[in-house]
């Protein structure tokens, strides 16, 4: 096999770039205030019109990050249903360094839907719960 | 389409020959804004003749150290390439196919990467 | 002066907080069976566990994130998820362990059975953790500890056989010793694992944030871990050097603190002995609050939940849910009548096996320039670095084969 160091470098490009595996996934998502949203656990991109005859002109673009559920099933395998997908949109996405900061309040985003519940039922109910500690 | 669906998924050439699995897909920032920053979209696929999966990317990232590891690593990674986009043919039943012609390129990122 | 009592008070800290019920009971049961031919581990151990600790903690403070968020987005998710479970379990395993280990103390204070301590212990955990400042909780425990300072007195106090001592220290085992080779290799992964178990890796970074270290806090914490630490060594030894003077030539098995605790009441009578129970309880006590903080963070930064006793818990809910679910665990495998000092013993063995599955993440990291700018690893941490993974993955080999083959160490 060819050694990459052979092989030419690809044309250059005025953006900037990520791997998605080596940058975005698994990467910690804060929201402003530095509070964890979640992590990069999968990506969602647009449908190519036809699979079998790939526009070589409308490449898919990232529509949302993904996290909860779908971690599992990128390890172990299998498919879930799109519609049970936990979805941050790209749009509220302000930077993707070594964390990914999202422009939203981290309560705002469906992602953190459990970090709510867990705390209003129960760690919330709990004596001394709400209380910053001494 | 999910990131998943490609990551892993054997790329053959435009004759049949199989040229290594997709390890990671290389996206760029040069679309239309989108939000606070511009639409990512697929530049290219990395591929891999030998593994499945690239640890913390050294072939790419030209970390060097600790030497040791880092040179473990780059020859478990050894023959990756970069495919892109345009040289894409289909993606069905989970394999990649290249067009006729596709030019590999070296997968190295240069120095003003994210 | 502000100054050098900050760093007075992180040294001193360091010190007492760095025996556990793992090194209690792994150093006074060599010293009793091995005398001080196995104290090279300890120093080997001990070497490791600075480089390690200083290592993370540089991560931490450099790049802000903890261990564990790291060994995430570095090994992947499925290396992480295997490296999450194995090191949640083993720490789970520890856990039970510190907490039995407090029960052990209170039962040499109190003389009632460790089986009535175990929800005791558990609740006071808790209730510590729940409502404690993370500063706070670290200075006392960690200064209490330094009670163990009785057992470096006693050495000296028990007028030991000193050419028997050093010769012993050189590889001349004791005429009262006759334990096969396995077993000494077995009890030497076992002193290695209680000298580098992975909990205190986890801790000391996600410490380190919690804290909000800075790259200016960075000579401080050097100073406390190489002060510290190798201080905190010589508590372990002079444990093991009490148990190798009184224990090793009666042949008395160490099936308890009290054997632990016996070369002082020897040595300085009633009142010694309540000094070295004031330092086992603050030891185990410690231990067990570092320990159940370290399965929050690890569940916490896997998965990427608010974490950190800086935040209060409503903020940091499933963190502080994970923590309780640990302590009722732990409870419920200490309730079930295993012996707290088997589990001990068990514990950092395993502790041994789960090594390579943290000090490797952490390595890789420490070098990567977009975690840590212009601070990754020089040369000679690298090859230092280096080596230290290959001990710990011998170690790691070789742990389950002595298990099996001296029935774990019997």
């Amino acid at each position: 096999m060819t050694d990459h160091r052979d092989l030419p470098m690809p044309p250059p490009v005025a953006g900037r770039v990520l791997d998605a595996d080596l940058d975005l996934l698994d990467r910690q998502i804060l929201d402003p205030d530095g509070v964890p949203v979640s992590t990069v656990d999968d990506l969602e991109l647009t449908d190519p019109d036809d699979l079998e005859h790939l526009d070589p002109d409308t490449p898919p673009v990232v529509s949302a990050l993904l996290t909860g559920p779908i971690l599992a099933t990128r390890i172990f395998g299998g498919r879930m249903p799109d519609s049970r997908f936990i979805r941050i949109p790209w749009k509220v996405v302000a930077d993707p360094g070594i964390v990914v900061t999202v422009g939203v309040a981290a309560d705002s985003l469906d992602a953190s839907w459990a970090e709510r519940w867990m705390s209003e039922h129960v760690i919330g109910r709990i004596p001394g719960g709400r209380h910053d500690p001494e | 389409m999910i990131l998943s669906d490609l990551l892993g998924s054997p790329v053959l050439t435009a004759d049949g020959e199989r040229l290594g699995a997709v390890v990671d897909a290389r996206l760029v920032l040069d679309g239309p804004p989108d939000g606070m920053l511009a639409a990512a979209r697929v530049y290219g696929l990395v591929v891999s003749p030998h593994s499945h999966s690239s640890f913390a990317g050294y072939e790419r990232t030209g970390v060097d150290a600790p030497a040791l590891i880092a040179r473990f690593l780059r020859w478990r990674a050894r023959g990756s390439m970069l495919v892109l986009w345009a040289d894409l043919a289909s993606f069905t039943d989970d394999v990649v196919r290249l067009r006729p012609g596709a030019t590999l390129y070296s997968p190295r990122l240069s120095g003003d990467s994210a | 002066m502000k100054g050098l009592f900050a760093v007075a008070l992180g040294v001193l800290t360091a010190i007492g907080g760095f025996v556990d019920i793992g090194d209690l009971v792994t150093s006074s049961v060599v010293g009793s069976r091995f005398g001080l031919t196995l104290a090279w581990v300890l120093v080997l151990g001990t070497v490791g566990i600075c480089l390690f600790a200083q290592m993370s903690g540089r991560v931490a403070a450099v790049s802000g994130r903890a261990t564990f968020e790291i060994i995430r987005e570095r090994l992947g998710a499925r290396l992480a998820v295997a490296n999450l479970s194995a090191s949640f379990l083993i720490n789970l395993l520890t856990l039970t362990a510190e907490i039995g280990g407090i029960a052990l103390a209170m039962q040499l204070a109190s003389s009632i059975s460790p089986g009535l301590w175990f929800p005791v212990a558990a609740f006071a955990v808790w209730i510590v953790i729940w409502r404690v400042r993370f500063s706070i909780l670290e200075n006392v425990t960690g200064l209490l500890g330094l009670a163990l300072v009785v057992f470096a007195v006693a050495v000296f106090f028990l007028h030991p056989d000193w050419s028997a001592l050093g010769s012993q220290l050189l590889q001349q085992p004791s005429p009262h010793t006759d334990e096969s080779p396995a077993t000494y290799w077995y009890y030497a992964v076992a002193l290695f694992g209680a000298a580098m178990t992975p909990y205190e890796v986890f801790f000391f970074s996600s410490g380190a944030i919690e804290e909000k270290w800075k790259p200016k806090d960075l000579a401080q914490s050097r100073v406390n871990v190489l002060v510290g630490f190798p201080l905190g060594a010589i508590l372990s030894l002079s444990i093991a050097a009490c148990a190798a003077i009184v224990l090793l030539p009666k042949g008395i098995a160490v099936t308890s603190l009290y054997e632990t605790a016996l070369p002082i009441a020897q040595a300085f009578g009633k009142i010694g002995l309540i000094v070295a129970i004031l330092g086992f309880v603050a030891a185990t006590f410690g231990a067990s609050l570092e320990v159940t903080l370290s399965s929050g963070y690890t569940l916490a930064q896997f998965f990427g939940w608010p974490w950190g006793k800086f935040r209060r818990p409503a903020h940091a809910s499933r963190f502080h849910a994970a923590m309780i679910l640990s302590l009722v665990v732990a409870l419920g495998i200490l309730l079930t009548g295993v012996d707290p000092v088997q589990v001990t013993e068990i514990s950092v063995v395993f502790s041994a096996i789960a090594l390579p599955l943290t000090y490797l993440p952490i390595l890789i990291v420490a070098n990567d320039p977009k975690y840590m700018g212009d601070h990754v690893n020089g040369r000679v941490t690298n090859v230092v670095g280096l080596i230290f993974l290959g001990i710990i993955l011998v170690a790691s080999i070789a742990a389950i084969p002595l298990m099996i083959v001296t029935g774990a160490g019997a």
